[in-house]
This record gives structure tokens, C-alpha cells and sequence, in this order.
């Protein structure tokens, strides 16, 4: 029984030190700043492979971006031995909010049930990262989830597949202000969309398993030297999408304005207190109980 | 449960080796690594010998790997010339024991052990997956069972109806589920898990065992050429004892990589533990000796950043000074590499040598000029390391087996110290091979023989390695003498004049040697391993004999805690070490002697202060000390 | 018929004629409404009061409860400031699963009978809810998305701040580069990636006729503990309306088999006060420790501490290792990066990983005898002593103040 997956990944600055660069005015240099695979959708691209080597699954890889996006493309390749690779760039993509994006995504993947290999019955899990390190805030996957109508599971730690009845199980960390964590256990037919907790890992539990896995990580490798020949371009009007519904025509939300957090939380200056003065203990008292809310107002 | 027919348990060199040999005999093995890669936990001093095959039967690199290992490279440098520098204070005198090299040896290299064994795990891996086999990493063997523990088992030739005879072993992991192997070959290294699991031997003690601990400095390649005077197809190897030992027993090397340096020091455990040093400061005795100064130093640029910024802004410009730092660091690397120069003109990068040195001069005066970077003359550390050595002659295994499972290498206790020339790579990959075709030999049977184990044990007993550890070779000596020969010794008083004089006769030497390896090598270690041959005799030489070297380089030397900063960890929440007798003295010595001083007093009891554990082993024989979980741990760049 | 309208009355926002009200989507969970639900629904009653006066209209906070009995909750939602509850009660909505909740929740959503219920007024233009929030945390953000793809809107996830004005904007494409006033809308403050940063997003209607297009309503998720709830009040008076859900079947075939709490994890982040301590313990570490427990229930603080003690380095009392010297509670890169308004250090040099985990905290006291410790550039007040001097001090002189407040909360 065949099981196809894709990806969902994005391309991303690299923040760490010696990769990162600003500019003068304090802004991030996107130009000089490196950027790379998302670590979020690292782990997304883990939770595919796990279905290729445990499911024999067909990977397709998706991200919306400029054509440099192709870089994230070839290491999430290198990572799940990806079968195809999808860019969907095209100018008018651009400044999309979550929903204007999703509905790029959407109509990618609806294009993926028509490209793929003829007995496909269309994609049967799509897998995205938790989120984005750069702004995107986790929502683009649900949203994408639901203008293909897949039921979207987010924060999942451990998926199993049922491939006879086409089911799948899986585990999701639920964590909730003032609550204990959960870990919720949940059944549901496919097809679904599964966006992954960081703390996701791949459970190969047997060691013919984890053999397995050798094998096709060094398939990845010999893909991800001619990558360019498994990646398909689309833009619009390979997509089929009408300009309106995409790029900033197509999202309800703007950035309207950009400000500094006022207080320099970074910049603290101790003020020094003799832990034998009462006096001074007392108005520490008091202000621990003011800040608190306890007493007073805050 | 799953089955298979060979686990090699440790993805070391010697592991890699025996993966290798049974993958292209075609048989399936599978090897079995707790790091998170192969190589992340592997440290060498260090140099990896290939021996003349006139003195006896050895498999060597070449032999395992093939041509491919000369044309690729995947070690630093062939070493070409070796010297002994004895030291006081600012005083060296500097002898040529090239010879000492050459003995026995086609060649030998100088090798970064994570470039190595991930070089020789891409070929190994190669050949194992053709039989269906392969290597596994991030998983530890926590445990290892006998399939029908009820079968009685006789040791050493014990005979037994093969076909009824049930010896499969089960093996538990952290990771995974259980599986069944009919042999194991336990390559885990000095500290092995296996070999106290099984009781196969009792764990190390101090005696047995040399601490040896290293950094690795940043050099690059044309320059290291011009310093040490060889060529781009040489190597040099640097060789100290006298006053950089602070008064232990063992001594310092220096050895150069491909663009970068080896240094470090390898010292007797029990040298250490009546006088405890901290082995960091072992290693700054040598960093700061004059003529490593010389040796190592390089330019290297300082940060500044004015303090009356906002953090925000100072994080900000540090950011951007480090990105700078970088494509100055890269621009350098690439202009001293003659193929990288190559490489990086070929693809349209730069178009000249020139372009390159323009590039690098701008941007260093952009760093001076805009951001105000001082560059200043010291040196690179990139990465702090150590492990202990097991010193063959005092610890191999006399048997090296327990049942069907196999040990090789550190493993064993098999690693040899021929005076100033430390052998354990080479060792353990011959006896892998060993291993790998004792049980090639036994798997048409099932690997139900219980004699496997024992003709391992004597082909191991055939290694001119294992001779090498029980005997003094009267040749070795003779051209150890003749080295030192050449430098006038009457200085060195009497007494010594004497010895070196009876010794240089061919017949009272050969008398000698015959001698002393009939009564037993072992009985007179404590006059030949010596503070005053390891530290007297080099002070000695080098105040009357020694040339002065003038510096006035002062090096930056990182602080310990910077040291361990700046190595990757992957945290284990569950601790791998847990002290047992809180309250010894060898723990409280430990406080001093743990590389990264993971230990500390609080009450009287030794307790573990963090978790900077870079499983040395140092501190294993009174712990309970096991290997971290797999991919957990320490995680060496260089190794 | 919007097309007939002229640009003008567009401009006036005269379409939100079509949107009404705030939703605030309640997450029960366990038969427990959630902390971070009363501060929503505190946000949503200051903000519709300015509204209400402002434009002199009188629009409602809809608190929207699915679950399983949960009718009880209701009049609850009413103490902390809603108008109307509009509650589901049904097996099906036991757990809060995304695909089931967001159908229901958006069916709520444009259902003109609840309309017709609260304000008849509203029922012929009504279309949408004018606002809607929800919680940032594992339900809301997700069950945010759906909705707000189903309702073909925007949202702005993580807000910590909100403001309803009325604005110019010119954008080239909402307004195809004219200057155009847009009422009633909703300013949603969220920190940015780098913490920095406030960015204000916006969720706007396309009034440029080229991509003409709605977006309503304007919806965002709010970051747990970012805003105050009211003070219940048992004499607010609001409407309940229960809602019968229809369930499509294919999506009842997603089942919760199993839920289990993760006992590893202390939840540090409900927490405005948190107070950790370290290796300084070590003079008396059950006494010390004893105190800091004292200190921790006076002030409502979660315990952490700070990497070595989590190796179990003090001889102590098996129950106070098990409970405190825990990977879980470890402040630190090797631990949990924690945000509270508060954070008191005792006996925490402030090693450089520990930092890692608590310089994000609003106000930082450390207590420590050591003045060169480095705890002290990142603190607000360094109090320079013995923790064993110190806290008695300190816990006397909350006592002091806090016990007539109790006494006085008794009389009322």
C-alpha cells in the first residue's frame, strides 16, 4: 500500500553568531545573514523520513520563497531522501501573511495529488515544523491544514501508522498555562496534517530498522548531489491561483508599525542592599508583594 | 527478536577495522556506536603507525583500506621528522630520534581522530551495507546476556557437541529492542563497558594507565610548513620532557596536522595521583615553553566593544565583528592551502592570489579601523581534549575474550609505549582483523565453537604488537643509543656515562635485554619509567647542554572553564557517572586530576559539581561510570 | 448591498454593519477553565466599554464554551466580564480537538439565531464577529488558525497589548495608495523574533476596489499572564444560550484514546514569582530550603534551582531531593528558560548558563554574600548577606503585610 507525504519547510536567517549580521541602524542584514533550513523544519523533515524507512512512504517537499529558497529545499532532501522538491515562487508570493500563504500551499499540494505517480490516491500526511524562528508564529500550517480540509494535529511528539486501515496514531504535548502538560493519544483516519513538537524524534526502535534508515540517508546523500533535478518550480499561473488571493492582496493582516519594547530589560543596574538593614528588607517586602499583586497597586 | 550474526560494539578505529575486514570477507556485521556520530567520541594523541611486515604479521591501514588511504588523505600529515626536546626553563636541547620513528614503520601519520574514523566509517559502511550490515550510531549497549544462561560453558578449550550448543548472545540497549548476536566484537575503548559488565577484566588501575590531554591549536598549513621548516608532503613531530612536567612522569608532544597543531602531554596515572597537577596546567607548562611559543604562535584578532553601548548594541556589534572574524578566518585558510587557493580561484570566487591577500588586508583594516579589533600575537585554541591510555606492557589481556565475545584494542588493555613512541590506533586495528577472522572462520558453524574465543586468543598472541608489549627489542635500544650518541654525554655525570657506555656494546646490551625480558620487562619499570629518566636526566641535558631561546611573546592562555565552554555537549538528564565512595582518597584526588574538573569537595565528600564530563575515564576505576546514552555526551569536532 | 455603496460611507467602516461583538473562545479543560481565559475575558470587558462609549453602541462579550458539562462554568464567565456565554454541551466536545472545535466555534460564529438572541438589531446585516480572541498556548493557537481559515480573516498570534482606534492608513494595496479611514480597528501589539521589537499588526478590509475583500473579524491569541483579570463579580447579570453542535461523522472518527500527565515538567510559566536557589544553600541546606518554602507559599512562587543541585550534591532528606533537586526545575540553558515578572536568586552566583535561563524576567533580587558573584549585573537589587539572616527578615516583613490584608478580605 502506497503512502504519500510532503513537507511543508521554510528558509531561514541563521541567527547564530558569526552567521548573523545587522545593520547599522540595528535592523537584521538579510542580504549577509546566511540562511538556512529552519530548525523547525528539520524536524518536520525527521518525522518524514521516519515514514519513508518505517512506510516505504513517496516524500514530495514543499516551501513558498524566493528561488534561494531551493537551499532548504536540498537539505531538507538530504535529510528524509526526498522524491521531489517544490518551489512555489513567484514576486507576487511576496509579503504574504499566514492565510495568503496557506493558500499558496494549499493549491501546491493539491497539485501534488495530480503530478505524482499515477496509483496516487493524492497525499496522505503533510508534515510542518512547530513553527518559524523568523515571525511566522505556527499558524500558516493549520491554516493550510484547513483549506485542504485535513484535521490538523499540532505539538505531536510520536506518530505509528496503521497502513491496512489507514490510520494513524499519534501522541501530542499539550501545554497549557496553569496546567500539568498532557500527553494526548489520538486516533484518526487519514489523511491528516501533523505539525511537529521540537522535541519530536524519530522512534526507530529496532536495530534493522535504524539499518535501514543508514541506507536511506545515504541515498540522500547521493540525491542531494544533483538536487536541482528532483525540483519543479511553480508560480502562479502554474498554480492556478488568482493574484488576488496571494502575496499582500490576499492577506488580511499588515504590519502597521515596528517599535523598540520601551525598558532595556538587557540593562541592569543592581542596587546594592545591606542584608542586615530591617528597613531595607522591608521595602523589598513590599515591593516583591506590590509586583506580585498582592498588595497595593501594581 | 532480531538476529544477527556479528555485533562490533564501539565505532573507534579498531571497531571500524573489524567491520571492515568482515564486510569484505562478505559476511554481515553491524556496528553498534553510542556518539551521535562516528567519531565524536574518539581522542588520539596522535600519530597512527603502519608496521614493516618483516617483523611479523600485521594488518595495517593500507592493508584494510587499501590505496585509497594514501591517494585520499583522510589523516594530517606523514610524520618526517621527530625530535626530543628537553627542556629547562628557557633552555632546549633538541635530539633527532627519526630513527626512533622509522623503526619498524613504513610510516607514520599524524591524524585528527574525527576526520579519520569518519573517513574509515564511510568505507567500512560502504562495504557493510553490500552484506546487509551497517553502522548504527547513538545507541549504548547497556547490557549483554547469554541467550540460555543454564548452558554450561567451559573456558579455555572447554569441549562441547557444537550442534547443541546454544551461545547466542542478547544484547539491551538504552535505544532500542532487544537483539540476538552469535558473536560480539567489544571495541568500546580503555573505559570499556563490556569488559566490566562481563567481569571480562578487572577495570584499570592507575598504574596501568596514562592520562593524556590535548589541544588542538589553529594554525594555517603554509605557515605551519615555514615554522617547522618541512614540506607540504612533511611532517614534524615534537617530543618533550624536563621541566614541562612539572615533576610527573611522562612527557609533552607536538605534533603538526594539516593546518593545525596537536599538543599535549601524556602522563603516568600514578605519577599523578602522588603528586596531583591539574592536567590543564600540564598542558600550559608546554604552551608556554619558549620554543612552542615560537612554534605556534600566529596573529589573532581581539575583540573590543565599547562598554557604554546598550547590551542590545553591544550584542549586536559583536555579532557583526564575528561575522568579520569569520570571513577573515576563511579568506587566511584559504590563502595558505595551496588547494584551496586552487579551488577557490577555479570556481570564479577570486581570480588571483592577489585578490585573496587584498581581501584579507581589507578586511583586517576594517576590523582596525571601523571596530577598533586589536590584532595581537598568540594562538587559536580550537578544541580541549583527553583520555587515558592503557599501557600495554602493564595491562593487555592475557586472555581476550569472555565466552564468544571478543576484545580488541583499548578494550584489551593493548597499547604500546616504546619509550617516546606511543602505538594504540595501529594495534587495535590489527587486532580487529584478528577478530574478524577468527569469527569468518566460525561462522559456517553457526559461531556456536565455544573455542572461539581462544583462537582468537592465539592469534593475538602471534601479533608482533603483543611481543612489542612483553619484551624489550634489543634493536629498538641499539638505535635509541645510536641517537642519542651524537650528543657529547659526559656532562651528565658518571654514573650515567657508565650506563650508556655498557649499553652501546652490542653484546653487554643483547646480554642485558636477554636478561631482563627472561626475568620479566614488567619488574623493571619502576628504574626505567622514572622521575629521574623521565625529568632529571632532561633538565640535566638541557641546562648543559640545552640552546637558549629568547621570546617575548605572551600568550593569552584560556582559563579551564572557557576551555570547557567551548566544547559541544549534548546533555544527558541522566548522569553517567554516580560517586560511590564519596569519601577516598583517590576521589579527593580527583578533584585535581579530572581534566575538566567535574568533581568537587563539598563536606568532606567528593561530589560532582557539572556535568563537563569529557569521558576520559580518568576518575572510572573508583565511580560507577558507565558511557553516557547514545548521541548524549561529548561531542569532539576534532578528537 | 456593499457594491452600491459609495467609497465614502466605505470609509466610515460603514461595513461593520455586518460585524458585530468580540468572541473570547474559552478552553475548559478537565472540567478547569483555564487561568489565562478570565485575563482574556478582563481584556475583552475593558475594551468593549471603551468601545461602547466611544461609539455609542452596545456591543457584547460572547465568552464561547464547548465541553462536556460545563454549563456550571457559565455564570462564571459572566463574574469575569462577559455579556453572553454561548455555551455547546456535548459528549463529543469532552477534549478540544481542532477539526471538531473549529466547526463548532465557527458555526457559533455566524449563527444569526444566537444573533437574533442577544441583538435582534444586529440580525438582518450580521455576518461575522467583529473580534475574537484566543489563547496562546497548544489549543488556541492552532484552533486560531482554523477558525480564522474558515472564517477567511486575519489574526495576530502571541499579542501582548490591544487598542481599538481609528486610523488613516495608506497601503498600497488595502487602499491602493490612498489615504483611507479605517474605525474601529483593532491594534494588536505582539514582542517580535528577537525581543526587540513590538510589531502592531493590523487585520484590515481591502477597501481597494481592484481585490476588494472583507477581513473580518479581527482576531488575535494572547500571551497567558499578559493582561489582568477583572475581580469576579457574583452580581454581574449576562445571558446563557446553549448551541447544539452537528457533527460531520467522518470527523468523530478522531478519538482521544488516551491523556496522561507529564509529570516532568514544573509549569514555571503561570507563575508571576518564581524563586530559585543554588549551591549557596549549602550551610544549612534543609533549614535554608525549609525557609525558601516558607517564602515560596506566602508569595505564590514556583521553586527552581539552579544546575549543580539537580546532581543530587547535598546529603538530603530523600523526599526534598525527589521533590526539588530535579532536572525539571533547573533555570538554565541545561533547564527551562523562564519569563516571570519576578525572580529571586538565593545562593546563585550566576554562572553564565544559569543567566541564559532568567534574564528575560521583569524584576530580578538576588541574595548572595559574595558582591564579585556575576548574579550581580543582572540583577535589579543585590541584597549582600546571609540567606540564613536574610530570609527570616524578609518573610517576617511579608507576614507583616500581608496578614492584616487577609484579615480585612475576611471581614468583606
Amino acid at each position: 500500500m502506497s503512502l504519500n507525504v510532503a513537507v511543508i519547510v521554510k528558509l531561514e536567517p541563521d541567527f547564530s553568531e558569526g552567521n548573523i549580521s545587522y545593520n547599522a541602524d540595528g535592523t537584521l542584514n538579510r542580504a549577509e545573514t546566511k540562511s538556512k533550513l529552519g530548525a523547525h523544519s528539520s524536524v518536520a523533515c525527521l518525522a518524514a523520513f521516519y515514514a519513508k524507512v518505517n512506510y516505504g512512504a513517496n516524500i514530495s517537499v514543499a516551501t513558498m520563497g524566493p528561488p534561494m529558497s531551493e537551499i532548504a529545499l536540498s537539505e531538507a532532501q538530504s535529510i528524509c531522501d526526498a522524491d521531489s522538491l517544490h518551489l512555489y515562487t513567484d514576486r507576487i508570493f511576496a509579503s504574504a501573511d499566514t492565510l495568503a500563504t496557506a493558500e499558496v500551499l494549499k493549491k501546491g499540494i493539491q497539485k501534488m495529488k495530480e503530478n505524482e505517480n499515477e496509483n496516487n490516491n493524492g497525499i496522505d500526511i503533510i508534515f510542518s515544523g512547530h513553527r518559524a524562528s523568523d515571525g511566522e508564529t505556527g499558524q500558516t500550517g493549520p491554516q493550510t491544514a484547513w483549506k485542504l480540509g485535513y484535521p490538523f494535529f499540532g505539538n505531536v511528539i510520536d506518530y505509528h501508522l496503521n497502513l491496512k486501515d489507514r490510520v494513524v496514531t499519534l501522541k501530542r504535548l499539550v501545554v497549557l498555562n496553569g496546567m500539568d502538560n498532557i500527553i494526548e493519544e489520538i486516533e484518526s483516519p487519514l489523511p491528516v496534517f501533523i505539525a511537529l513538537d521540537p522535541s519530536y524524534k524519530p522512534s526507530f526502535t529496532t536495530l534493522s530498522s535504524r539499518l535501514k534508515a543508514t541506507i536511506f540517508e545515504k541515498n540522500a546523500e547521493k540525491k542531494v548531489a544533483n538536487f536541482k533535478s528532483y525540483l519543479k518550480m511553480f508560480d502562479h499561473n502554474s498554480l492556478e491561483l488568482d493574484p488576488k488571493e496571494v502575496g499582500l492582496s490576499g492577506s488580511p493582516t499588515i504590519v502597521y508599525k515596528v517599535e523598540r519594547i520601551p525598558k532595556g530589560k538587557m540593562n541592569r543596574k543592581a542596587e546594592i542592599i545591606d542584608g542586615r538593614d530591617r528597613n531595607q528588607i522591608k521595602n523589598i517586602a513590599e515591593k516583591i508583594l506590590i509586583l506580585n499583586g498582592q498588595y497595593g497597586r501594581s | 527478536m532480531e538476529d544477527f550474526d556479528v555485533i562490533i560494539i564501539g565505532g573507534g578505529s579498531a571497531g571500524l577495522a573489524a567491520l571492515k575486514h568482515i564486510s569484505a570477507l562478505g559476511k554481515q556485521a553491524i556496528l553498534i556506536e553510542s556518539g551521535k556520530e562516528i567519531g565524536s567520541k574518539n581522542v588520539s594523541g596522535g600519530i597512527l603507525y603502519s608496521k614493516n611486515k618483516e617483523y611479523g604479521q600485521v594488518h595495517n591501514v593500507e592493508d584494510i583500506y587499501g590505496q585509497k588511504f594514501l591517494e585520499e588523505e583522510p589523516y594530517e600529515r606523514r610524520i618526517t621528522k621527530y625530535i626530543l626536546n628537553a627542556t629547562s626553563k628557557d633552555k632546549v636541547c633538541s635530539i633527532d630520534l627519526t630513527s626512533i620513528h622509522d623503526f619498524q614503520s613504513n610510516f607514520g601519520c599524524s591524524v585528527l581522530l574525527n576526520k579519520l574514523n569518519t573517513w574509515f566509517a564511510k568505507e567500512a559502511q560502504e562495504e557493510a551495507q553490500k552484506q546487509g550490515g551497517g553502522i548504527v550510531t547513538g545507541v549504548h549497549v547497556k547490557n549483554i546476556k547469554w541467550n540460555n544462561e543454564n548452558t554450561p560453558i567451559e573456558l579455555d578449550g572447554g569441549k562441547q557437541n557444537s550442534s547443541t550448543y546454544d551461545n547466542s548472545l542478547i544484547v539491551e540497549t538504552d535505544e532500542l529492542e532487544e537483539f540476538r548476536s552469535r558473536a560480539i566484537i567489544a571495541a568500546d575503548g580503555v573505559n570499556s563497558e563490556i569488559a566490566s559488565l562481563l567481569r571480562a577484566r578487572e577495570k584499570f588501575s592507575p598504574d596501568q594507565l596514562y592520562q593524556g590531554v590535548k589541544v588542538v591549536i589553529k594554525l594555517p598549513e603554509e605557515i605551519i610548513e615555514k615554522r617547522f621548516e618541512i614540506g607540504p608532503d612533511e611532517g614534524a613531530a615534537h617530543l618533550f620532557s624536563g621541566d614541562i612536567s612539572l615533576n610527573q612522569v611522562g612527557g609533552g608532544f607536538l605534533y603538526t596536522n594539516r593546518d593545525s597543531i596537536s599538543i599535549g602531554g601524556v602522563y603516568h596515572l600514578s605519577s599523578l595521583l602522588e603528586n596531583p597537577v591539574e592536567p590543564d596546567q600540564l598542558v600550559n607548562s608546554l604552551i608556554n615553553n619558549p620554543l612552542v611559543k615560537d612554534l605556534i604562535q600566529d596573529e589573532v584578532p581581539i575583540k573590543n566593544i565599547e562598554k557604554n553601548l546598550s547590551k542590545e548594541e553591544q550584542t549586536k556589534k559583536s555579532f557583526t565583528i564575528s561575522k568579520l572574524i569569520r570571513t577573515w578566518n576563511e579568506l587566511r585558510e584559504i590563502y595558505y592551502s595551496p588547494k584551496n587557493r586552487e579551488k577557490t580561484i577555479a570556481n570564479g570566487k577570486f581570480k588571483s592570489i592577489e585578490e585573496i591577500k587584498d581581501k584579507i588586508n581589507t578586511t583586517r583594516r576594517r576590523l582596525v579601523e571601523e571596530f577598533n579589533t586589536k590584532f595581537v600575537t598568540n594562538y587559536v585554541e580550537l578544541e580541549y581534549s583527553a583520555k587515558v591510555v592503557p599501557d600495554g606492557k602493564r595491562c593487555m589481556m592475557n586472555k581476550p575474550y569472555y565466552k564468544n565475545v571478543l576484545f580488541v584494542g583499548d578494550a584489551a588493555g593493548r597499547g604500546i609505549f616504546l619509550g617516546p613512541r606511543i602505538e594504540g590506533l595501529n594495534v587495535g586495528m590489527d587486532d580487529a582483523v584478528r577478530a574478524a577472522k577468527t569469527i569468518i572462520k566460525y561462522i559456517k558453524n553457526n559461531l556456536t565453537d565455544p573455542n572461539i574465543g581462544e583462537i582468537y586468543s592465539q592469534s593475538i598472541h602471534e601479533s608482533p604488537y603483543t611481543r612489542d608489549m612483553k619484551k624489550i627489542d634489543k634493536d629498538y635500544l641499539k638505535v635509541l643509543l645510536k641517537a642519542v650518541k651524537k650528543i657529547p654525554l659526559e656532562d651528565l655525570g658518571a654514573k650515567n656515562n657508565f650506563l650508556i657506555r655498557c649499553m652501546s656494546n652490542d653484546f653487554l646490551r643483547n646480554f642485558a635485554v636477554s636478561t631482563i625480558n627472561k626475568v620479566g620487562f614488567y619488574k623493571f619499570l619502576s628504574f626505567v619509567e622514572s622521575p629521574k629518566i623521565y625529568i632529571d636526566i632532561p633538565i640535566l641535558l638541557a641546562e648543559k647542554l640545552g640552546r637558549k631561546i629568547n621570546t617575548s611573546t605572551k600568550f593569552d592562555i584560556p582559563e579551564l572553564s572557557e576551555r570547557i565552554s567551548k566544547l559541544k555537549y549534548y546533555e544527558d538528564n541522566n548522569s553517567h557517572i554516580i560517586v560511590t565512595k564519596p569519601q577516598i582518597e583517590f576521589m579527593k584526588k580527583m578533584t585535581v586530576l579530572c581534566p575538566t574538573k567535574c568533581y568537587s569537595i563539598e563536606d568532606q565528600n567528593v561530589v560532582i559539581q557539572h556535568e563537563g564530563c569529557i569521558e576520559c575515564g580518568t576518575c572510572s576505576k573508583e565511580t560507577s561510570w558507565k558511557h553516557p546514552r547514545g548521541e548524549k555526551g561529548i561531542f569532539f569536532k576534532y578528537g | 448591498m456593499i457594491e452600491n455603496k459609495k467609497l465614502s460611507d466605505l470609509e466610515d467602516g460603514n461595513n461593520s454593519n455586518s460585524y458585530h461583538h468580540m468572541l473570547v473562545i474559552i478552553e475548559v479543560v478537565d472540567g478547569v477553565v483555564l487561568p489565562v481565559n478570565y485575563e482574556m475575558l478582563g481584556e475583552a470587558r475593558r475594551l468593549m466599554d471603551f468601545f461602547n462609549k466611544q461609539y455609542n453602541s452596545n456591543e457584547k462579550v460572547i465568552a464561547v464554551v464547548l465541553g462536556q458539562n460545563i454549563k456550571d462554568l457559565c455564570n462564571e464567565l459572566i463574574n469575569y466580564g462577559a455579556d453572553v456565554v454561548v455555551y455547546a454541551d456535548d459528549p463529543n466536545l469532552r477534549y478540544m480537538v481542532n477539526q471538531t472545535s473549529t466547526k463548532v466555534i465557527s458555526s457559533i460564529a455566524m449563527d444569526k439565531d444566537i444573533i437574533s438572541k442577544i441583538s435582534p438589531d444586529f440580525v438582518n446585516h450580521y455576518k461575522k464577529p467583529r473580534y475574537m480572541f484566543f489563547a496562546a498556548d497548544s489549543i488556541g493557537r492552532h484552533l486560531s488558525a482554523t477558525v480564522l481559515a474558515e472564517l477567511d480573516s486575519g489574526l495576530a498570534s502571541d499579542v501582548n497589548k490591544l487598542e481599538i482606534s481609528d486610523l488613516e492608513i495608506k497601503h498600497q494595496h488595502k487602499t491602493k495608495g490612498n489615504a483611507l479611514k479605517y474605525g474601529k480597528v483593532l491594534e494588536m501589539y505582539r514582542p517580535d523574533f528577537s525581543g526587540f521589537l513590538w510589531t502592531t499588526i493590523l487585520c484590515l478590509d481591502n477597501k481597494n476596489p481592484e481585490i476588494r475583500r472583507d477581513f473580518h473579524p479581527q482576531a488575535c491569541s494572547i500571551i497567558p499572564g499578559a493582561f489582568a483579570p477583572l475581580e469576579p463579580d457574583p452580581k454581574r447579570k449576562g445571558q446563557l444560550i446553549e448551541f447544539t453542535p452537528k457533527f460531520d461523522k467522518k470527523d468523530l472518527k478522531i478519538k482521544v484514546l488516551n491523556r496522561s500527565i507529564d509529570k516532568d515538567k514544573i509549569d514555571f510559566d503561570s507563575f508571576k514569582i518564581v524563586i530559585s536557589f543554588g549551591k549557596g544553600i549549602k550551610e544549612f541546606p534543609e533549614d535554608n530550603i525549609k525557609l525558601i518554602e516558607t517564602l515560596s507559599k506566602l508569595t505564590g512562587a514556583e521553586i527552581g534551582i539552579s544546575l549543580p543541585l539537580s546532581k543530587k550534591i547535598f546529603k538530603l532528606d530523600e523526599k526534598i531531593n525527589s521533590k526539588y533537586m530535579i532536572p525539571g526545575r533547573v533555570i538554565g540553558t541545561s533547564g527551562r528558560k523562564i519569563t516571570p515578572k519576578i525572580y529571586i536568586a538565593i545562593g546563585i552566583s550566576g554562572a553564565i548558563q544559569h543567566i541564559e535561563g532568567m534574564k528575560e524576567a521583569e524584576f530580578v533580587i538576588a541574595i548572595n554574600t559574595d558582591e564579585n558573584a556575576p548574579i550581580i549585573n543582572e540583577c535589579d537589587i543585590f541584597i549582600k548577606g546571609k540567606m540564613e539572616d536574610v530570609l527570616p527578615v524578609l518573610i517576617e516583613e511579608i507576614k507583616r503585610i500581608i496578614s492584616p490584608l487577609e484579615v480585612q478580605a475576611k471581614r468583606k
